[in-house]
Formats: C-alpha cells, sequence, structure tokens
C-alpha cells in the first residue's frame, strides 16, 4: 500500500467509526438540547444495544463467518437484529428515564447528572453479572465483496454502516424537521415553561428524546459489533466517551452538530493511530475537548446562550 | 440503669457545641486506641486504606460539596501525588552520577549507587515527609494550571472537563514507560521511615499516619467551611452571579477550591503509595474518580464528616462486610441446595452496589448520610404572629452622611447595549447625584434591569462609558464595582437559599472583611474578631427591618416569606457597606402596608446618608422617596424631573397606558 492509499483507507474506517459515533451522540444531544442533562447512562444503553443485536443474530443462527444466509433472508434478518436492538434500547433509555430521571425533575444541581452515573455503573455491573467478563465474537455474515479505490479495499461491510447510519440520521432529520412531535421537541428545547405553557407535554417530549437517543445508540451497537467483529461489557465507556466528545464538539444540543462530531472523530480516531500512535489517541481526543470546551465552549456548530440574570 | 443511659444523660444535656466537641474526642480516642484493643494486621490495614480514602473524599468535598464545582477527574490529583512520591523514592529513574548531585546527596534526597556500566548512577531517595507536602503542592499546582482555563465554564461542561483530564493523566502514566513503568507499575517505592527506622509491612505505622492526616483535613476543612473563605466557596455553589455581585472573586475562589481539594488527594496518594509500594495507572482511572464522588454523595455534600463516614462505610463494605456476607450467601445456598447462590460474589459486585447507592440517595436523600445544612426548628406560633416592631431611630456603622452632596456620584455616559439585533439600552446617560434617590420606572422590557446588569457588570455594554466616585468602572468585574460602593438587589431575588440569614448577608460583608485561607485555618485573634465584629454588624442591619429578621437570623433563607427574601437581599446589600444602593423592585410582592413599611425603612437609609437608585413600579413608593424619576421605554430615556412633573407628562401616559390611552384621548378631543 503506498501512502495515499493507506490514507484513504484510514478515511474509509474513519467515516465508518464516525457514523458510529454520531448516532450515539445524537442521543446525548436530543437529551441535552432538552433537559440541559449529561446522561451518562447513554454510554451502557449503547453496550446493551450491541448484545441484543448479537443475541438476535445468534437466535437466527448467524455466528461467526456464517454465510448460512445471503440475498434477501440475510438483509431481513439484518434489519430484525437492528429493529430489535433499537426498539429494546429505545425502552431502556425510557425506563431509565420515568424511573430514575423524572423523580428528580425541577431538582437543581448535579443530581440528576450524578444520577445517571448511578445508572450507567448498574447497567454495566448487571451485564458483567449475568452475561460474563468474556469478550464476545460477533457474526460476520456479509459475503466477501470488496471494491478496490486505489489500493485500498471498500468493503461490503462499511458501505452497509453508511447506508444505516445515513438512513437513521436522515429518518431523526426529518422527524425533529416535519413531525409535530418534532417540533414540539425543537420548541422544549428552547424554552420548556414556554412550551407547557403552549399545550407541550413536557414529560412526553423527553420520554421521546430519550426513546430516539437511545434507539440510535443501539443502532450504535450493532454497527460496533459488525465493524470490529466483537463486543464487550466494556465497550460503552470507552466508545460512549468519544462519542460523547463528538456530541460536545459539533455544539451540544445540535443535531447536525453531532454528525459533523462524530466524523470528526472518526477520523481523528483513524489517522491519528496511523500518524501519532494508537495508544496516545485518547490523550488526543481528550485534549481536544478541552481546548474546545475552553475556547469554544459552544462547540462547532452550537451558539452560546446569553447569561441569564 | 445500663451503661449507655448512664453515659447518654450528660451527654443530652450538654450545650450543642459541647456536644459536638465531647463526640468529637470520643472519635479521635476510639481510632487512636483501635490498634491496641484490636491487633489483627488486616483489619488494621483495611481502616488504614479506608481512612486514604476518607482523605481523597474531604478533598474532592471542598470542590464539589463547598464551592459546587463537579468534578469528575479527581482521581487524576491522587496520581498526580502518587507519582511524585513513587518516582522519586523508587528506582525508576536512574541518571547518571555526577558532581551535580553532590548536594542532593547532602540533604538526603540522592544517594549514590553503582550502576549496571561502568559509571555509578543516581538512586533517588525523597524522603516520606517531605513527599507528603511536596505532593500537596504539585497537585495543588497542577489543580491551578489546569483550573485556570477551565473553570470559568458552566458547570455541566466543566465536569466534561475534568473527566476529560482524569482520563488523560492515566494514559500518560501508562504511555509515559521511561518515568513511570507504564503499566506495570513502580517496583520497590520505599516505605517511610521514622528515625531511620522503616516502617516495613507492619500496618500499625501507617494506620497512625493516615489517622494524623485524616484528622489534619478534618480541622482544615471545618475550618475553612465555618470562615469567610468556606461561606463565598458556599456562596458561588448556591448563586454564582449572585456570588460575584456581591463582591467574591469567581476565578480566584474556585482556583482556591481546586488547589486545596487537589491538595489533599496529592498527599493522600503519598500515602497511598508509598502503604502499596507500587503505583500503577489503573489505580487512578474514572472508577476511582466515580467511587470518590459516591463517598461524598453518600455521606452528604458538604458535610465534613458526613464525607468521612461516607468513604468508611464504602471502603469497610468492600473489605470487611462484603467478604463476610459472601460467605453466609454460600453457605446459605449450599444448605438450601442453590447452585446460584454459591457463586455469587458480592465483593464482585462492589461496583453495582456503588451505582444503586448513588441512584437511591440521589431519589430518597440527596442531603447524606450526615446533612452540611442542620435545619433550624421553625418560629413558634407567638413568634411568626409577633406584632411587627417599627425601628424609628437607627444608625449604621460605615454609612456615612455625604461628603459632597449633589456631586455627580455614578454617571453613565451613551451605554448601549444590544443583544444580538435587539438594543436593550440606546445611547442611555443617566447621573445619580450623591445624597439622592433616583427612580427609574419604566413599562416591561423598556431596559429597566438591563440597565442595572450593565451598571453592575454583568452585561457588557457595545459602547459609552460608565463612572462611579470619579472612577471609570465600565467593563469591570462584579466583585470589583461592588468594591466600589455600589450594591444592588435582584428582581426575581438571588439569594443563597441553602445558607441561613447571617450567612447571605455576612457574605454580603466579604469584600470588608480580609481573612485569607491560611488566616482563616490558624484562626488568629484578628480573624476571630474581624468574624466578631461583621456578625455584630449584621445584627445592626437586621434589626433596622425590627423583628422581621432577627428572630429568623438561623433560618435558612430559601423556607422564608418571598418578603423577608426581599428584606434578606438588601440586607446583604447594605452589609457591604455601599455608597450606592441599587434596587431592583423592592417592594414586589409586598402587600401595601409591608410596601410603606419598606419605604419608611429605605427612606431612613437615605436619611443617614445612603444614595439609592431604585427601579419601582408602584408609583407611590417612587413619590414618597424619589427626588427625580427617570422614565425608561424601549431602551431610551423618555423623560427625566420631579415625580409630579413625570406624572402629568403626556408622553410616559402613552407610554404606559399605550396607543388605547391615546385614541380616548383622540375620541374626547373629537
Amino acid at each position: 500500500m503506498t501512502a495515499t492509499d493507506l490514507l484513504v483507507q484510514q478515511i474509509i474506517n474513519g467515516v465508518s467509526l464516525g457514523a458510529m459515533y454520531a448516532l450515539i451522540a445524537l442521543g446525548f444531544t436530543l437529551v441535552y438540547g432538552i433537559m440541559e442533562l449529561i446522561n451518562f447512562s447513554h454510554f451502557n444503553v449503547f453496550m446493551v444495544g450491541s448484545y441484543i443485536a448479537l443475541y438476535v443474530l445468534e437466535a437466527f443462527g448467524i455466528s461467526g463467518q456464517s454465510t448460512l444466509m445471503s440475498g434477501w433472508p440475510l438483509v431481513g434478518v439484518l434489519v430484525v437484529a437492528l429493529l430489535v436492538a433499537m426498539v429494546g434500547c429505545g425502552f431502556l433509555g425510557v425506563v431509565i428515564e420515568r424511573l430514575s430521571l423524572r423523580p428528580l425533575r425541577g431538582v437543581k444541581g448535579p443530581s440528576a447528572m450524578i444520577t445517571t452515573i448511578g445508572v450507567s455503573y448498574i447497567l454495566f455491573n448487571l451485564v458483567l453479572l449475568f452475561l460474563g467478563t468474556d469478550t464476545k465474537n460477533y457474526p460476520n455474515p456479509l459475503p466477501p465483496l470488496t471494491f478496490a479505490i486505489g489500493g485500498a479495499v471498500l468493503r461490503l461491510r462499511e458501505i452497509l454502516i453508511w447506508v444505516i447510519s445515513l438512513a437513521l440520521m436522515a429518518g431523526l432529520y426529518v422527524f425533529t424537521r416535519r413531525s409535530k412531535m418534532g417540533k414540539a421537541m425543537r420548541a422544549t428545547a428552547q424554552d420548556p415553561d414556554a412550551a407547557r405553557m403552549m399545550g407541550v407535554e413536557v414529560d412526553r417530549v423527553i420520554m421521546t428524546a430519550f426513546f430516539l437517543g437511545s434507539a440510535l445508540a443501539g443502532a450504535g451497537g450493532m454497527i460496533f459489533g459488525l465493524y470490529y467483529n466483537f463486543t464487550s461489557f466494556v465497550i460503552g465507556y470507552s466508545a460512549g466517551l468519544r462519542a460523547f466528545t463528538a456530541a460536545v464538539l459539533g455544539g451540544i444540543g445540535n443535531v447536525p452538530g453531532a454528525m459533523l462530531g462524530g466524523m470528526i472523530i472518526g477520523l481523528i480516531e483513524t489517522l491519528s493511530g496511523q500518524v501519532v500512535a494508537v495508544r496516545w489517541t485518547d490523550v488526543i481526543i481528550f485534549s481536544l475537548l478541552v481546548l474546545v470546551l475552553v475556547f469554544r465552549p459552544a462547540g462547532l456548530l452550537g451558539r452560546v446562550a446569553p447569561n441569564k440574570s | 440503669m445500663s451503661i449507655a443511659s448512664t453515659l447518654g444523660r450528660p451527654f443530652a444535656s450538654m450545650a450543642p457545641a459541647r456536644r459536638r466537641s465531647a463526640a468529637t474526642c470520643a472519635v479521635a480516642l476510639i481510632a487512636i486506641i483501635f490498634p491496641l484493643i484490636h491487633g489483627d494486621d488486616a483489619d488494621i490495614d483495611s481502616l488504614a486504606n479506608a481512612l486514604s480514602y476518607a482523605a481523597l473524599a474531604l478533598g474532592l468535598n471542598i470542590v464539589v460539596g463547598m464551592a459546587g464545582l463537579l468534578d469528575l477527574g479527581y482521581a487524576a490529583f491522587f496520581a498526580i501525588g502518587a507519582y511524585v512520591y513513587g518516582v522519586l523514592s523508587s528506582f525508576q529513574l536512574q541518571p547518571d552520577w555526577s558532581s551535580f548531585w553532590e548536594p542532593f546527596a547532602f540533604l538526603g534526597l540522592v544517594a549514590r549507587m553503582p550502576g549496571q556500566g561502568a559509571v555509578d548512577v543516581v538512586h533517588t531517595t525523597l524522603s516520606f515527609w517531605l513527599a507528603l507536602p511536596l505532593a500537596g503542592a504539585v497537585a495543588a499546582g497542577c489543580g491551578i494550571v489546569f483550573g485556570a482555563p477551565t473553570l470559568r465554564l458552566r458547570g455541566d461542561y466543566l465536569a466534561i472537563v475534568t473527566l476529560g483530564f482524569g482520563e488523560i493523566v492515566p494514559i500518560v502514566a501508562r504511555n509515559w514507560t521511561s518515568v513511570t513503568n507504564g503499566a506495570s507499575g513502580l517496583n520497590g517505592v520505599a516505605p517511610p521511615s521514622i528515625f531511620g527506622t522503616s516502617f516495613g509491612v507492619d500496618a500499625t505505622p501507617y494506620y497512625y499516619v493516615i489517622v494524623a492526616l485524616v484528622a489534619a483535613l478534618i480541622f482544615v476543612s471545618l475550618r475553612l467551611r465555618d470562615s469567610r473563605i468556606g461561606r463565598a466557596w458556599m456562596a458561588i455553589r448556591e448563586d454564582e452571579i449572585a456570588a460575584g455581585a456581591m463582591g467574591v472573586n469567581l476565578v480566584r475562589y474556585k482556583l482556591l477550591a481546586f488547589a486545596i481539594g487537589a491538595s489533599f488527594a496529592g498527599m493522600a496518594g503519598t500515602f497511598y503509595v508509598s502503604k502499596l509500594q507500587t503505583a500503577t495507572p489503573e489505580m487512578f482511572g474514572f472508577p476511582v474518580s466515580v467511587m470518590i464522588l459516591v463517598m461524598v454523595v453518600l455521606g452528604g455534600m458538604g458535610s465534613v464528616w458526613g464525607v468521612v463516614l461516607g468513604a468508611m462505610v464504602l471502603q469497610l463494605l468492600q473489605s470487611w462486610f462484603l467478604p463476610d456476607l459472601t460467605d453466609w450467601l454460600h453457605q446459605l445456598g449450599a444448605l438450601i441446595g442453590n447452585d446460584a447462590m454459591q457463586k455469587i460474589d458480592l465483593v464482585q459486585s462492589i461496583e453495582l452496589i456503588f451505582g444503586i447507592v448513588l441512584v437511591l440517595m440521589m431519589l430518597y436523600r440527596r442531603d447524606g448520610l450526615i446533612p452540611a445544612h442542620r435545619k433550624e426548628a421553625a418560629l413558634t406560633f407567638e413568634q411568626q404572629h409577633a406584632v411587627v416592631e417599627r425601628v424609628t431611630a437607627f444608625a449604621l456603622p460605615g454609612i456615612a452622611p455625604p461628603t459632597a452632596r449633589g456631586k455627580p456620584l455614578l454617571e453613565i455616559k451613551d451605554i448601549t447595549v444590544r443583544f444580538g439585533g435587539l438594543v436593550a439600552l440606546n445611547s442611555m446617560t443617566l447621573t445619580v447625584p450623591e445624597g439622592g434617590v433616583l427612580a427609574v420606572i419604566g413599562p416591561n422590557g423598556s431596559g429597566k434591569s438591563t440597565l442595572f446588569n450593565v451598571i453592575t457588570g454583568l452585561t457588557p455594554p457595545a459602547s459609552g462609558s460608565i463612572r462611579f466616585g470619579g472612577k471609570d468602572i465600565t467593563g469591570l468585574p462584579s466583585h470589583q464595582i461592588l468594591q466600589t460602593g455600589l450594591a444592588r438587589t435582584f428582581q426575581n431575588i438571588r439569594l443563597f437559599p441553602n445558607l441561613s440569614v447571617m450567612d447571605n448577608v455576612l457574605v454580603g460583608a466579604h469584600s470588608r472583611m480580609q481573612s485569607g485561607a491560611v488566616r482563616s485555618i490558624l484562626r488568629l485573634p484578628a480573624t476571630k474578631r474581624e468574624e466578631l465584629m461583621a456578625r455584630e454588624r449584621v445584627m445592626e442591619i437586621l434589626s433596622l427591618f425590627g423583628n422581621r429578621l432577627v428572630p429568623r437570623v438561623n433560618q435558612a433563607v430559601g423556607n422564608l416569606s418571598y418578603a423577608n427574601r426581599r428584606r434578606v437581599e438588601i440586607a446583604r446589600a447594605l452589609a457591604s457597606g455601599p455608597r450606592l444602593l441599587m434596587l431592583d423592585e423592592p417592594t414586589a410582592g409586598m402587600n401595601p402596608a409591608e410596601t410603606m413599611e419598606l419605604a419608611e425603612q429605605l427612606k431612613q437609609l437615605h436619611t443617614l446618608g445612603l444614595s439609592i437608585l431604585v427601579i419601582e413600579h408602584k408609583l407611590d413608593v417612587v413619590t414618597r422617596l424619589a427626588d427625580t424619576v427617570v422614565v425608561l421605554d424601549h431602551g431610551e430615556k423618555l423623560t427625566e424631573g420631579l415625580p409630579d412633573e413625570v406624572r402629568r407628562n403626556e408622553a410616559v401616559l402613552d407610554a404606559y397606558l399605550g396607543r388605547a390611552h391615546a385614541a380616548v384621548k383622540d375620541i374626547a378631543v373629537a
């Protein structure tokens, strides 16, 4: 591989990772935009999603390098796995919100954020307790079809990841722009009290935000498994933190910002692994996070709210 | 009669302060004699570990509990302190020996030893006793360097940045292998020694060191909490904008909290490493930061004894109770033939338990095991319904009659404020003369509160200048503006709800007091005197409102009635000894009798020599108080004049009553 090929290859990989980070980042952003809450439980909702999709795939007999299915049946199973992971995570998100966050509505200070840290710990340790510490292999059911771009290789896997992510993000965008609930969400994000007085049921809006955000994280969880061919109870923290950085980078609370931030983080991850060293990748990403917050706290696309007094 | 009740009776009859010191003595005594009566080395070891976490929790309590700065990467400072001692007392760094090292060898910091090659190398031998303050200082320094650019961020953003910092430090420790020996950890960290005798592996000497350290940190925490410093921190936690407006230098006090918190962690790190005699990056990751946070939350944020208890409970749960509980479960499982039960290992599930504790505490007991703010008993029915006393004659020290009555005190020239496209104030020009009372009136949205915000430094002006007492104060931070003698209240009342009336008003006196952190910890006679005088002054100011506030002086402000909260806010502003008092709708929410009572009291303050700038809607108050009335509309000055002139002004009537009024007039004319 020449240097250019390597660069192209890392960009392909980076965009795939970026799409996954963007999906997770959207969950952070949706909730933050409406409640101004950093939802740490989201990290492990994502992790649970990758397990759910794995078990659905295994239930259909797809495991390892299986070529059991191909064509439309395979597409069907992948879609089912994706949907089950998304709906499962969506409900998990709603339950978390209902049980641990709704009672804290209106409580000032860091209580809600600390609660989500606790919920995140609970999810993490429940998976650890019941599913064990070992890393689980993820199936790679796709036919080994590849396209050569110069010396770089574009696999069917990457294309699948891009298609899923694009479709979901486009869907979310249309939902927030066109639907009635989407309008209510945007209104609540601007001013919850005014929205409430205009007849918006803020509790339902929050529930929807948790459902959508968690569902996207579930999709992200499946993509993680397909990309890396494994899943483990520890993936929530590292991937979640990078996705969170993506959300902040793009401007937390800002939907297109989360997508942009995800792409940037994905590319930084693969390119810095290439240029510097993988072991410094996290330092680069977190330094970037600190720098963005210090010099442009609203992120790349966000706006700073004026100081109210 | 049992022993407990014999001992309990005199304890119950003691005064609260004596009861507290008796309890403290009892705890100290138990801590000291524990190893003598219970010789088990493993238990003493667990206690020593638990106490090092208590030291960490005390530090985080200053940052999170007192100053309200959510730090999710606190373990980074623990790591820094640990590596300072670990690296400098092990065989990790071995530069070649040269004469440069002679003076260090003389001081006992390094030793010469034969190296692998032909030349001798340096062996760093930093003493534990030197490392302790050094690690504290290095960690505090890192806290300042890291905090200076980040502490101005909003609360949740700060949490993220600290999380990032908490991630970076262990990764650096893992990758910087030449100094930290990477993931395999430092080897052969020297144990502390005293008078040439090494502590070795016996847990008891370590136990006494950490008992002494924790005792010192508790002492420091308590002294700081009950001082001007602690009040400033809590004011920042409760309401940053109000704290700044009352003269608290936000950046400085946040940095101070960060640095002191970090220094506690640095010392704890040095102790912990000297005891374990190794340090690996895994000892300082995010889970550790969260565990310390759980300790603080469990014990009660801001509560010094609470967080010590929280740390002890969680640590001893892990090392004492969970193994026993697991054994019992296994035996029970064997007894009833349940396989799953025999496999459960509760020690492994400690993080699950942390998570559950965290969520349950947040949902059901946010104040923690020992709440930081004691609830004062409510007033009795008689006290609540006492006849209102009117104080007619009073004097306030610090408020002197103006020297040059009528000379311009506050001069606002051509101030323009824009919010995006909206012009909130358009080249506003105003003057408050010394000894005068200027009332600002105008419909909602006419820019009155923006005017106050721009004067007190909360909103930056787009152009124009503000001078106070001849000094240019445009663009100064709020706390410096207060120090020039300009104190304000807020339209929506910004008090510190969890603090008592006394503490709220004392924050107002912050800028008139001088004691810094060191003097507050030592509590020198001068500091004591200063505090005492400030408290007396607060009582004098409160007595201005008769028996409205004096009986409630120890109540939390959040529990007061709306009108009383307004009075506390005025008292807080007065405590700063202002030359100009700025009141934003002081009588809002008061009934007519209360309104007139307050107007009377303000009038008296004015007679004493205070200049007043007041925003008010109630025209009878305006008429009674003001020499001059300024009418704002759409960010511009509509008119200015004597109260009676303004009342009859056509333009003012239009602005207040709108077009309808004009239309009615037109019809009448037609």
